[in-house]
C-alpha cells in the first residue's frame, strides 16, 4: 500500500461519555486523502462532538484517533495538524482581516515577510484581496465565512474541519458558498470533514456521507448510495421523503436478478440490485415520490401499475405535488414537468407505476 | 405616547375635556412628579453639600478649599484614598479574574463551589471583614497572640485587605459576565491555530475583555474610595477621606470642611462616571450569534494553573475564614480573651433594638424604593418627553455616589424647617431609597424592554384609559421587577453604613451603625452577633429573591410563548 492510499484519518471505536451520558457509542471510520466526508444527522446525534474530538477540543473517553499514521489521542488542539472552522466563524473582532488570517502563522513564528506573502495569497484565494485592512465587523456574513476559511487553511492542515459553516448565511448565499468550498477543496485536494444537519447540503457537497443517529454511525456511503440504497427506514426518510410499501419477496431469478414482490395491491416486478434479500423475506419497498410515474386511469391492466384516487393535486409550475389514496394508504408523488395539469386537476381516478429499480429494506423481526 | 393618542381618539366622544387631557398626558404628569422627587431627594442634597463647601459666614468663599489644599494632613488623606482605590482595584481585578477564569474555564467540579464562595461576601455587610481581621490580627487577635507578634493591623494594610475581600464579589460578577459573553470558539480557534494557553490569554482573552475589565475597574475604584466602614474601623492613624468626613461632622461639627471633603470625594466619581458612560460607550466587541455555551474545561498549563489556583484558594479560604471567625466570635464576649461560651451577645437589648429599627427603616425604604423604581423605569422606557435620558442618568447615579455625600447632604437639606426630617425613620428610609434606586430602575427597564408596546396599545385600542392600562396590563407585568427592587433595596439598606451613620439619632440606632460603634469600642462579641443576625436576614432575602426569580423565569417563558 503506497503512502497515498493510506487513509488520512482513522477513527477507531470512539466512545465519549459526558458523565454517565454516552454521546458516542463506538464510532469507527476511515477518511481518505483529499476526500470530503460529511457527518450528517439530526441534532443531538453526536456529529459535532465527533468533530470536536477530532480537533482535540474534547477528550475522548476511549478509542483511537489516527491522523496520517500518527496516534493523536492525547495531543491538544494546538499540536494537532487539524484546523477547524466554527459555525460562528470565531473571527477575532479586535484584529483586521489580514491579522486574523495571519494569526496562526504568527503563532508558529513565521518571519514577517513570509506571513505577508502567504496572507496575500490566501486572501486572493478567497477573493478578498482588497479587504486585508478591514475590521471583522465591517464584513458581510459571506465575507466573514471566507476569512474564516482562509484562516483555517493558512497552515495547510492535514484535515480541515468544518462545523456547519454555512448555517449562518441566507439561503442563496449558502448555495454559492457551498459550491465555492467544494471547488476550493477539490483544487487544494485537502482532506475535509464537514458537519451539517442539512441532508441536501450534505448530499450536494460530499464524496461520502456519514449518517449518524444517537451516537452511532447508521450508514457510510456516497450520496447516491445513501439516497438510492439506504440501509434502513431512518436513513431512507432522513435524506428525503419516502413512501414505504409492505411486501414479501415471492421469487428471485438468480441469473437476471429479476424478482417479484407481493403487496396487498398485487405483485410488483423489480430488478434486484442488492444481495441482502432472500426469497420469502418480509420487506419494505422504498418508493421515492419522484420515481413514481402518475397517469390518468387507462383502464388497462399493466404490470407494476396500481390504481388509486387522486386526493390532491398541487400544481406549482415545474412540479406538481400529488397525494394518491390507495385503499387505506396514502402515497405522495412528485410529478416533474407536469404537462397535463388541467386534466389531472379534474381527474378522480389515476394509476401509478412503481419503478423496477425500487430498493428493498429487510424488515427486522 | 401612541398609547395615549389612541385612547384620546377612542374616547373623544365620551369623556370630559379635563379627563381627556389627563389621560393623554398622564405619563408626562407622572414623569414631572418623579422628577420633582429626584430633584428634591437626590439633586438638592448634593447641591446643598456643594453650596455649604463654598459659603462661609460672609457669603461665597473658596477659603475652605484653600484650607484643604494647603494642609498636609488632607493631602495625605487624599493620597491615601486614591492609593487605596488603585491598589484595591488592581488586587480585586486580579483575584476576580482568576476566580472568574476558574469558574468559566476550569474543571467542572470546581466551578460551582468557587462561584458560591466568590459571591458569599454579598450577604455580609462589607465591614464584616474589618471585624474579622480585628478578631484575627488585632492587638488582642487570635493569631497575633498565638504567634506572639507585634504587628500593626490598623492602617493602610488592614484597610486594603478588608476592602479587597469585600469587593471580590463585585469584581468577580462583572468579570465573570464578560467572560461568559465571550464566545468560547474564539479561544478555541486560537488554540486550534497553535497558540498555547498563555498566548491565548495574552492575544485573545484579555484584549477582548479589556473594555469590560476597564468598566469593572472604574466601578470598583469609585466604590472603594467611597466605602466608609472598613477605613473607619481599621484606618487607625492613617487618614482616609470618607472617615475624615465623618470625624469632621460628628467630632468637630465643621460642616463646611466636611462638605469640602465630600466634594473632593465626588470629583473622581464624576470623572469616572463620564468616562464610563461616554468614552466606553459602544466599545464592545460584537461577534456573530450562536448560543452562549459554557466553555469545556481545558488542560490548563501549570504556568497558569499554579498561580491561578494559589490566588483563588487564598481568596476563597480568606472569605470562608472571615465568616467562620465572626460566627465563632459571636459566641464569646471577646473571642480569644474570654473563653466562656455565651449566648448573651445575641440577647443584647440595644443590638436587637437596632436590628428592629433597621428592619423597619429598610422595609419602608423597600416599599418606596421599589414603587418609585418601577414608575421611573416606566417613564424612562415609554416616555417620549424631553430630558428622559437625564432622568435615567440621575436615577442610576445614586449608587456611584459616595454615601458620605448623601449623608451630609441629607443633614444639610432636611435638618431645618420647612422640611425637618432629621431624627426620624423617614430621613433614613428616604436616604436609602434614593441611594439604591438604580437596581429597581434597572430591573424595571429590562423587564419593560421584554414587553412590546403593542400589548399596551392593544389595551388602549380596546378602549382602556391610561390608568386602566397601567393597572391591568403594566403593573402585573412589572410585578417581578417590583419584587426585585423591593428585596434588593431592603438587602442593601439594612447593611449600608456610610450615609446613615450621619443620620442616626441617639434615640434611633441602626444595626449597621451599632456594629460600627461596637467594633470601634472593642465590643467584639456584640459586633459579631449583630453582624451574624444581619447576615441571616440578608440570606433569607436572597432565598426569597432566588425563589421569585425562578418563578418568574417560568412566567417570562410563558410570556414569550403566549403573550409576546
Amino acid at each position: 500500500m503506497s503512502a497515498n492510499e493510506k487513509p488520512m484519518l482513522i477513527l477507531r471505536d470512539i466512545h465519549k461519555f459526558y458523565g454517565t451520558n454516552e454521546v458516542l457509542k463506538g464510532v469507527s471510520l476511515e477518511v481518505k486523502r483529499g476526500e470530503l466526508v460529511t457527518f450528517v444527522g439530526p441534532s443531538g446525534c453526536g456529529k459535532t462532538t465527533l468533530l470536536r474530538l477530532i480537533g482535540g477540543f474534547t477528550e475522548i473517553s476511549s478509542g483511537e484517533i489516527i491522523l496520517d499514521g500518527q496516534r493523536i489521542n492525547d495531543l491538544p488542539p494546538n499540536l494537532r495538524d487539524t484546523r477547524i472552522c466554527f459555525q460562528n466563524y470565531a473571527l477575532f473582532p479586535h484584529m483586521t482581516v489580514a491579522e486574523n488570517v495571519g494569526y496562526g502563522l504568527k503563532i508558529n513564528k513565521w518571519p514577517k515577510d513570509r506571513i505577508k506573502v502567504r496572507v496575500a495569497e490566501l486572501l486572493e484565494m478567497v477573493e478578498l484581496e482588497a479587504f486585508g485592512d478591514r475590521m471583522i465587523d465591517n464584513l458581510s456574513g459571506g465575507q466573514q465565512q471566507r476569512v474564516a476559511f482562509a484562516r483555517a487553511l493558512s497552515l495547510e492542515p492535514k484535515v480541515l474541519l468544518l462545523d456547519e459553516p454555512l448555517s449562518n448565511l441566507d439561503a442563496n448565499l449558502r448555495l454559492v458558498m457551498r459550491e465555492e468550498i467544494r471547488k476550493l477543496q477539490e483544487r487544494l485536494h485537502i482532506t475535509t470533514v464537514f458537519v451539517t444537519h442539512d441532508q441536501f447540503e450534505a448530499m450536494a457537497i460530499s464524496d461520502r456521507l456519514v449518517v449518524m443517529r444517537d451516537g452511532l454511525i447508521e450508514q457510510v456511503g456516497s450520496p447516491i448510495e445513501i439516497y438510492e440504497k439506504p440501509a434502513n427506514e431512518f436513513i431512507a426518510s432522513f435524506v428525503g421523503y419516502v413512501n414505504f410499501m409492505d411486501g414479501r419477496v415471492e421469487s428471485i431469478d438468480g441469473k437476471t436478478r429479476n424478482a417479484v414482490v407481493a403487496t396487498e395491491y398485487g405483485d410488483i416486478d423489480i430488478r434486484l440490485e442488492q444481495d441482502n434479500v432472500r426469497n420469502g423475506d418480509e420487506v419494505l419497498m422504498v418508493v421515492r415520490p419522484e420515481s413514481v410515474s402518475l397517469s390518468l386511469d387507462s383502464g388497462v391492466e399493466r404490470p407494476n401499475v396500481i390504481r388509486g384516487i387522486l386526493k390532491s393535486y398541487m400544481y406549482a409550475g415545474s412540479i406538481a405535488k400529488c397525494t394518491v389514496v390507495i385503499g387505506d394508504k396514502k402515497m405522495i408523488i412528485d410529478q416533474y414537468n407536469p404537462r397535463d395539469a388541467q386534466q389531472f386537476l379534474r381527474a378522480a381516478r389515476v394509476e401509478i407505476e412503481i419503478p423496477r429499480s425500487v430498493h428493498l429494506l429487510k424488515k427486522r423481526n | 405616547m401612541a398609547t395615549a393618542e389612541l385612547s384620546v381618539k377612542l374616547q373623544a366622544g365620551s369623556g370630559s375635556r379635563v379627563k381627556d387631557f389627563l389621560n393623554a398626558n398622564m405619563i408626562n404628569i407622572l414623569a414631572a412628579f418623579l422628577f420633582l422627587l429626584l430633584a428634591f431627594f437626590l439633586l438638592y442634597p448634593i447641591v446643598a453639600v456643594l453650596i455649604k463647601s463654598l459659603r462661609g459666614p460672609s457669603g461665597f468663599t473658596l477659603e475652605y478649599y484653600r484650607a484643604f489644599f494647603s494642609k498636609n494632613y488632607y493631602y495625605q488623606s487624599l493620597y491615601n484614598t486614591l492609593l487605596l482605590g488603585a491598589v484595591n482595584t488592581v488586587i480585586c481585578l486580579v483575584v476576580g479574574f482568576c476566580l472568574a477564569y476558574m469558574t468559566t474555564r476550569g474543571p467542572w467540579l470546581l466551578r460551582k463551589p468557587l462561584k458560591i464562595i466568590s459571591l458569599i461576601p454579598l450577604i455580609a455587610p462589607p465591614y464584616l471583614f474589618a471585624l474579622s481581621l480585628i478578631i484575627l490580627f488585632g492587638r488582642n487577635g487570635l493569631i497575633t497572640r498565638a504567634l506572639g507578634l507585634q504587628w500593626e493591623l490598623y492602617g493602610f494594610i488592614g484597610v486594603v485587605i478588608s476592602q479587597t475581600l469585600a469587593f471580590i464579589p463585585l469584581a468577580f460578577m462583572m468579570i465573570e459576565s464578560t467572560l461568559m459573553s465571550l464566545n468560547p470558539n474564539l479561544e478555541e480557534s486560537a488554540y486550534d491555530m497553535g497558540a498555547s494557553e498563555a498566548t491565548i490569554l495574552r492575544t485573545i482573552t484579555i484584549p477582548l475583555l479589556a473594555p469590560g475589565l476597564l468598566k469593572a475597574a472604574l466601578l470598583i475604584f469609585v466604590m472603594t474610595i467611597a466605602e466608609f466602614g472598613n477605613a473607619a474601623i481599621l484606618g487607625g492613624r492613617t487618614p482616609f477621606l470618607a472617615p475624615d468626613t465623618y470625624t469632621m461632622i460628628t467630632g468637630e461639627s465643621d460642616f463646611n470642611m466636611g462638605s469640602v471633603l465630600s466634594v473632593v470625594l465626588i470629583a473622581p466619581c464624576i470623572v469616572i462616571f463620564i468616562v464610563h458612560n461616554y468614552l466606553l460607550e459602544g466599545k464592545k466587541f460584537t461577534t456573530i450569534g450562536g448560543k452562549p455555551v459554557a466553555s469545556e474545561p481545558r488542560k490548563i498549563t501549570p504556568l497558569i494553573k499554579v498561580p491561578f489556583t494559589i490566588i483563588t484558594t487564598v481568596a476563597a479560604g480568606a472569605i470562608l475564614i472571615c465568616f467562620a471567625v465572626v460566627l465563632a466570635a459571636s459566641f464569646y464576649k471577646i473571642l480569644g480573651v474570654t473563653d466562656r461560651f455565651v449566648f448573651s451577645n445575641y440577647l443584647d437589648f440595644t443590638s436587637n433594638q437596632a436590628i428592629y429599627n433597621s428592619i423597619r427603616v429598610s422595609l419602608v425604604a423597600a416599599v418606596i424604593g421599589a414603587t418609585v423604581g418601577v414608575l421611573l423605569a416606566y417613564v424612562i422606557v415609554r416616555g417620549k418627553f424631553f430630558g428622559r435620558s437625564f432622568i435615567e442618568m440621575v436615577s442610576l447615579s445614586g449608587f456611584a455616589l459616595p454615601g458620605t455625600v448623601l449623608g451630609i447632604g441629607y443633614l444639610l437639606a432636611f435638618s431645618a424647617p420647612p422640611l425637618k426630617l432629621t431624627g426620624g425613620i423617614m430621613i433614613l428610609a428616604l436616604n436609602c431609597v434614593f441611594r439604591f434606586l438604580a437596581v429597581g430602575v434597572e430591573a424595571g427597564i429590562s423587564k419593560l424592554h421584554q414587553i412590546h408596546i403593542e400589548i399596551e396599545e392593544a389595551s388602549a385600542d380596546l378602549g382602556a384609559s391610561f390608568l386602566t392600562t397601567f393597572r391591568r396590563i403594566v403593573l402585573p407585568i412589572m410585578f417581578p421587577a417590583f419584587i426585585a427592587g423591593f428585596i434588593y433595596t431592603f438587602m442593601t439598606a439594612i447593611v449600608s453604613l456610610s450615609a446613615v451613620v450621619f443620620l442616626v439619632s441617639p434615640g434611633f440606632q441602626l444595626a449597621a451603625v451599632k456594629i460600627f460603634d461596637a467594633a470601634v469600642y472593642g465590643e467584639i462579641g456584640i459586633a459579631s452577633a449583630t453582624t451574624i443576625k444581619l447576615v441571616l436576614i440578608v440570606m433569607i432575602c436572597m432565598m426569597i429573591l432566588n425563589y421569585i426569580t425562578k418563578k418568574t423565569k417560568i412566567g417570562s417563558s410563558l410570556e414569550k410563548k403566549g403573550v409576546a
